[in-house]
Order: structure tokens, then sequence, then C-alpha cells
């Protein structure tokens, strides 16, 4: 198995050279046949990729441990969801399952674009290639996936215990999904930069794509936090470590993207920005890339340090220097007729916003690199964590939910005060109401009081959107309520799906303000029968039970939680792991949560003799709304991608006339 | 109706960059508040536990962790003493060096990394302003008043598509 991975891997990097090579020249001399054997190379390139994946999953789950990466990650009592997560457990394999769902991407954009974009194509397949080629020729000629040993261990190493957790076998999936799509917008970028193709077509063929690596790095990042609160056992979710931050700075440009390419599609507007944007989040995940296998930065996440960060940055600096001097290029047939009649407008609110957005990723990428930065100016070691992080980057993030309040009301083109009152006055009494509502509950904490008031101020926008909508067809159309809701959303998804998405960004950000504002914590050993009060809750210690299966032994102390009235809440059982391969000892924290707030008890250390217990328990407010908050993103993005029937009947039509067939475009 | 101007609006981003700058100057005083009595999570905080997790010693939970306990510990004696905030933190920073510390400090070329997100902001604003500034329409009597509400669209909508409806109909 390991010569047919190995075979696949090396078949699938000339296969992709060579698709490179046949497209460019094909796309260069518009010949049918080059073209045709680019695109015959990019499907072989997925059927290898897609064998060579294959390969490594069957060694895994055969056990067979002379492969020194089966070795490395997997264990024979390793549970088989386990077994499959350790796919990208691992700096080889997981470098294998990037390049995998590169492949699969490339198929459904080939399917996809098999008779539309004729002329973006053979760019498209050739930038896709590169990037594939790059990553196998990381596999083929550095780091090789089905590498056997000189002998053969009678057990494996094993997955680490850290990662065997549920959320590990989703977060770097989303993850992996968010940052290697980008490659299509970008490719798609790269098409209509080198044809001077740069009308809305690669805009509107990429905007599922966009929408689609923009949800899944939203997830990636929220199952990211989710598997920290529940794993890592701090009682947070984000640290700020130069991983998370990998991850989070293309979603932010991204975002920034999906609001300043609307101007664009409106107005014509913004052609360069956006242009710059695309290239900028692609370049961003093969940074963050970069900054999880060279062990320039060390992290918790990291991969073992390797010898891989020259490449991942002598590959970014090249399709850095590509994308950029083509867009130098092409810029006098990037400029467009910009106007703007008001700074008070959806256009100006707009551009605010990409401003904000691009300006925390700034912030966070200077954050991240600043070690490194001092390391090299003045040869001294700092640590750059999470006070300045949450510091620096507090006002932006209240300026971007303040502008979601504005931007879904603000009118296009010019406001006037007397619109900018009527729109106003709702959101913005709703906003006072609820800033009055904290100060009367918190006892008037100045930051938590201020982003409620503009949590509610951008709620409410969202609201009013949707209140007058439903009133207007309701008057207009005589529809019932919910048939108005409906139709309303219905007729205009990406713009109420985006709406849905700002009300789920909004219950994140409250989740996050009060959870890191009013957490309340204590740590106290506890004899068994002994009680600890804390914030409205009594924990009563009420012993050990070993729960211990072949893979694990664990420890499982039994609480009693009872609220300060003296009503029972039920049980939760933190536990004390101790996983036999490799040896390690990890806390499994227990969470009883609530809409209003997470218990979070972890057991931190066991006496056997006395059978002292020492609790670290945390009382979490509204955290629970994060978690909500990402499923209403997930609700209002799956809004925006659904295609309407003008869409439908638009791309049936157009498929129509590339075909040559007549159709009424009305879907079967 | 009352249009609203370029200038004006250009006057209220100014504002927002000043609120921005203003914003920035408080970022650089990260250790202001409480910092006569401080608590033991508050320094906790302020220092990085060198156990390799990355977090701060307050978050760090390794079962007996072999630098955050002996940190606690001396942090708990170093409040005791009566010491303040930046005391402490200077004690720490004198026996480990610059790495303990969980932020830049304010002082020398750490000063850069407070300052320059936000001089990056306000360039970016002053930028956004400029680039509005040129883009403003230079005859605004044309549309003057004339405004677009968002809340109306659904309602033409409607009758847009109800009047293609009876024309496709019609065909």
């Amino acid at each position: 198995m390991t010569e047919i991975g190995r075979l696949a891997i090396v078949l699938g990097f000339i296969v992709a050279i060579w698709g490179v090579v046949a497209s460019i020249v094909g796309g260069l001399k518009h010949s049918e046949s080059w073209t045709r054997s680019g695109r015959n190379a990019g499907w072989a390139f997925t059927a290898l990729t897609t064998v060579a994946t294959g390969c490594l999953l069957q060694l895994l789950f055969a056990r067979d441990f002379n492969v020194e990466y089966v070795a490395s990650y997997s264990s024979s009592t390793l549970p088989l969801w386990y077994t499959f997560a350790a796919l990208w457990g691992g700096m080889k394999g997981s470098l294998l399952f990037w390049t995998f769902i590169l492949c699969v991407f490339n198929g459904i954009v080939l399917y996809q674009n098999r008779t539309r974009n004729q002329a973006l194509m053979p760019w498209v397949t050739a930038t896709v290639l590169t990037t594939g080629a790059f990553f196998l020729s990381l596999l083929v000629f550095i780091t090789d996936p089905f590498e056997r040993l000189s002998f053969v261990p009678q057990e494996g190493s094993d997955l680490n215990p850290l990662l065997q957790n549920y959320w590990m076998t989703i977060h770097p999936p989303s993850l992996y999904l968010g940052f290697v799509s980008t490659t299509i917008p970008f490719a798609f970028a790269i098409g209509a930069l080198v044809t001077g193709q740069l009308g809305e077509t690669w805009i509107r063929t990429t905007r599922r794509w966009s929408l689609f690596s923009w949800f899944f790095l939203s997830l990636g990042n929220l199952f990211g936090a989710a598997w920290a609160y529940v794993v890592l056992g701090w009682g947070g979710y984000w640290a700020w470590d130069p991983v998370e931050n990998a991850a989070f700075m293309p979603w932010l440009t991204s975002t920034a993207f999906l609001h300043s390419v609307v101007i664009q599609e409106k107005k014509g507007m913004l052609k360069v920005w956006n242009m710059s944007l695309v290239i900028l989040t692609f370049s961003l995940t093969i940074f963050g890339t970069f900054l999880t296998r060279s062990g320039v930065i060390s992290s918790v996440h990291s991969f073992t340090q390797s010898g891989l960060g020259p490449f991942f940055l002598y590959f970014l600096l090249a399709m850095l220097v590509i994308s950029v001097g083509l867009l130098i290029w092409r810029l006098p047939l990037l400029r467009s007729r910009n106007e703007l009649e008001s700074v008070f407008s959806r256009e100006a609110a707009f551009l605010l916003n990409n401003l904000l957005f691009v300006s925390i990723a700034f912030t966070v990428f200077w954050g991240t690199m600043f070690p490194v930065i001092t390391e090299w100016v003045r040869g001294v070691k700092i640590t750059v964590g999470p006070p300045f992080f949450n510091r620096v980057n507090a006002p932006l993030a209240l300026a971007l939910v303040f502008l979601m309040g504005i931007g879904p009301v603000i009118a296009w083109r010019r406001a006037t005060w007397s619109s900018l009152k009527r729109s106003f006055a709702w959101s913005g009494g709703f906003g006072l109401l609820v800033g009055a509502l904290s100060i009367f509950l918190d006892g008037g904490n100045f930051y938590s009081t201020l982003a409620f008031s503009i949590a509610g101020f951008a709620l409410a926008a969202v609201w009013v959107e949707f209140w007058r909508g439903m009133r207007v067809r309701q008057r207009i159309m005589g529809e019932k309520p919910w048939t108005a809701l409906s139709r309303l959303i219905g007729k205009n998804r990406r713009r109420y799906g985006g709406y849905i998405v700002h009300v789920g960004i909004v219950m994140i950000f409250v989740g996050i303000v009060a959870s890191s504002i009013f957490r309340v914590e204590k740590q106290e050993p506890l004899e068994v029968g002994q009680e600890l009060p804390i914030a409205g809750y009594v924990l009563r210690y009420e012993g050990v039970e070993d729960a211990s299966d072949p893979h694990v032994e664990i420890l499982r102390a039994r609480v009693a939680v009872f609220s300060d009235s003296g009503e029972s809440l039920g049980m939760v059982y933190p536990e004390k792991r101790f996983y036999r391969k490799p040896e390690q000892p990890t806390t499994e924290v227990s969470i009883r949560s609530t809409l209003a707030e997470d218990l979070y008890v972890i057991l931190a250390s066991y006496e056997p003799g006395s059978g002292l217990g020492i609790f670290q328990v945390y009382v979490n407010p509204l955290i629970a709304w994060m978690w909500i908050g990402g499923w209403v993103l997930a609700l209002g993005t799956g809004i925006c991608v659904w295609p309407s029937w003008a869409e439908r009947t638009a791309v049936a039509t157009e498929r129509a006339k590339a075909e040559g067939t007549p159709t009424d475009g009305r879907p079967a | 109706m009352n249009a609203i101007g370029p200038a004006s609006g250009l006057r209220w981003l100014a504002a927002i960059a000043l609120a921005f700058c203003l914003g920035g100057c408080e970022a650089l005083n990260p250790v202001a508040s409480d910092n006569k009595n401080p608590t033991q999570g508050q320094v906790e905080s302020s220092l990085t536990c060198q156990c390799g997790c990355g977090l701060t010693v307050h978050s760090c939970n390794h079962i007996n962790c072999s630098s955050g306990e002996p940190l606690k510990v001396e942090i708990a004696g170093q409040i005791a003493k009566g010491r303040t905030l930046p005391e402490i933190l200077s004690h720490f920073e004198n026996k480990y060096g610059e790495i303990i510390l969980s932020s830049p400090t304010t002082r020398g070329f750490n000063l850069a990394a407070w300052t320059v997100p936000f001089i990056m902001l306000g360039l970016g604003t002053l930028g956004v302003g400029l680039v509005l500034w040129r883009w403003r329409r230079e005859d605004p009597d044309i549309t003057a008043g004339e405004e677009v509400p968002p809340s109306t669209d659904p309602e033409l909508r409607a009758r847009l598509e109800d009047e293609l409806k009876k024309f496709d109909d019609r065909n």
C-alpha cells in the first residue's frame, strides 16, 4: 500500500506540473488541445491525490506500524473515529489532507466549468495545480507520509490525547475547508487578471466559493474555540495563540471582501480593492500554514519544527509577486468610475467596515509577528499575549459592531438628517434601553454597558429591517406575517441571510463580552462531603469513581450541584485521564450549561490516600450564546448560498446558450 | 430634506479618527487602573507561564505546573509586601527577563507594538477620508435630497415582480 501511495503522490506531482504547463500554453495560444490536456491533468491530479489519501487511511486503519506516520500518530487501541482524525493529526498527513481537499475542489471547479468560463479556465486550472504541485512537492521530496521504518514497532505512539476529542474530528477539517477553498476565488482572480476579463463574471462565479470559504473559516474558528473550551480546561476559549491568529486573519479579510464586493456588484467600484482582498486572503492562508509548520513562532498548536518553513515562505512570496504584478499590470483596466455623494451613505459605511476589518487583521498580524521582529531588532525574546490583543482590538471590535447597526439601515448614495433620525430612532432607542438594563443588572460596568448597548443597537437595526420589509409586503401584497417573512427572505436571500449572519455575530459578541467581564472563578481543595459556594451555586464533592477502559485510565469525580437556595440542579463529573500511550495526564472538564451561564468544573488534582480533590470552578455568563450564535451564523450563510429561482434561471440560460440548446430556464 | 454634504461628513470622519487615537492612548496605559493594590489574579494575568503552554500564569492549568505554581507563590509574596503592580512587574522582568510579561512594555522599541496598529488605523482613516473626498460627487444638486431607503426595496420588488409575472403570463 505504501508503494501505491508513494507512486500516486509522485505521479500526482508530475501531472500537476504538466497541467500547469499545458494550461498556461493553452491559455496563451488559445489552443483547445493544450487546454484540454491541462484539464485532463487536473482530473488526473484529483484522482491520484484521492488514491494517495485513501492509501494513508487504509494504512492507519490496518495499524501498519511499520509506516512511520502510522506508528507516530495511532495505536492499536485508538478508537476508529480518532484513527480517522489521525489523518490530519501529524504534519505529513495534514499536508496530504490539505492537498486532498484541494483536489476535490479542483474536481468540482472542473465539472462546474466544463462549458462555462472557457477563457478563464486554463488560468484557473494552472493556479490550482500550481498550489497542488507545491504541496505534493513537499510530500514527494521532503516529508514522505508513506516512509517505512527499518523495524516494525509492536505498538504505535498514539494520537496526542488532547486531540482525542470530538471537536478535533470536525475543527481541523472545517478550518482546512475554509483555508483551501480560498484558492478557488484566488485562481479565478488570477484568471481574470491574466485574461483581462475583469467584469462581473469572475465575481459571480466565485460568489459561492467566497461564502463557502468564509463559512468554513467561521465554523473552523468557532469549533476551535469550542475545542479549547472543553479540552484545555482553563475556562476560556481563545488565547490569541499564533495559530489561532493565523486562522483568524483570513477570516477577517474574507469578511471584508464579502462586504466590499457588494459595492462592486451594485456600483462597479472598488475593483482593485476587492482583487487585493482576494489575494490577501489566499496569502494569509498560506502564511498560516507557514506559521504552523515553520517553527518560527512557538505555539501549542504547532506541528514539530521542520525544515518546511522556507519552502512555504518562497511559495508565498512567489504567489504574491505574481499576483501583485498582475494586479499592477491590469490597473488601467481595473479603474472604475468612483463617485460618492456623501460620507453618510451605505457605501461609506462599507468602506469604514473594510477599514476596521483590515485594521484588526493588521493588528493581529503585528501582534503575532512582533516577538519575531523584536528578536531580530533587539535580540530579546518577548511575549505578546492576550492582554495586548484584547486591549488593542476591543475598541475596533466595538466600532465594527456599531457599524453593523448602521450599515443595514443607512441609505445608499446619500442619507439625510431626517432619514437618519427615522432609521435610527428605533435601533438607537433599543440600544439605550439595553444599556440602561445592563447598568441595572450589572451595576454599571462601563465596558459591558457600552458593549451591550452597541449590541442592542445592531440587533435592533436588523429587526427594523425585517419588520419594515414584512410590513410593506403585508400592506402591498396582503400577505400573512409568516408568509410575508418567508417571501421577504426568499426574494432576497443574500441580503436577509446576511442580516441573520449579523444576528449570529452579535450573539457571539455578547457571549464574548459577558464571559470575559463577568466571569467568576474559584479554586479550592475539598474533602468528600465538603461544599464550595460560588456565584449562586453550591457544589458538594461526593467522591470519585473509576471509569477506565483499555485505552485510558479515567478517574471521575462526582460533584452534586445545588442552587444557593438548596434546590438540586443535578450532577457534574469532572475527570482526570491518564492516557496509556503516550503516558500523559489530561483534565476533562464537566460543564453544566444553560442559556444564562455555564458552570465549568475542573478536577485540578486528587490525592488517592486522603481522597482530597482540588477543584477549579468557573461561572461563565452567557457563553452558550456564542455557540448558538454560530448556528445562527450557519443558518444565515445557508440562506445566502441557497440559489434563488432567478439565479437558477440565469445559470440554466447561460448553460443552454453555451450548449446551444433552447430552454425556458425553469428548474425541473 | 437636509442632505448631508461631503464636508460635514468628513468632519465626522475626522472625529471618528480622533476617537480611535484616544482609544490608542488608552491602550498605551495598560496598567493604569488599580495598580496600587493589585490582586493576585491581576498580576497572574500580566505574566506568562514559562511551561510552554503559551497561557498567562492565571490561565495555565497544568497539574503542579513547574513554572506556574512557584510563580503564583512568588506573586503572593510580592503582593504581601505591599508593592504596586508596576513594581511587581518590574521585579519579575528583572528576574526572568521581558519574556515573562504577557504584553510588551511601553518603553523603547516595544512602544511600537502598541502604537503602530493605531498609527496604521489613523493612516487608513486618513486614506479612506481622502478617497471619499476624491470620489465625492462634483454636482451634488443633481440628487440633493434624493435617497433610496432600503426599506422601500421589498415594495418596489414586489410590484416589479408582479408586473413581470403578468407580462410573462401574457406572453
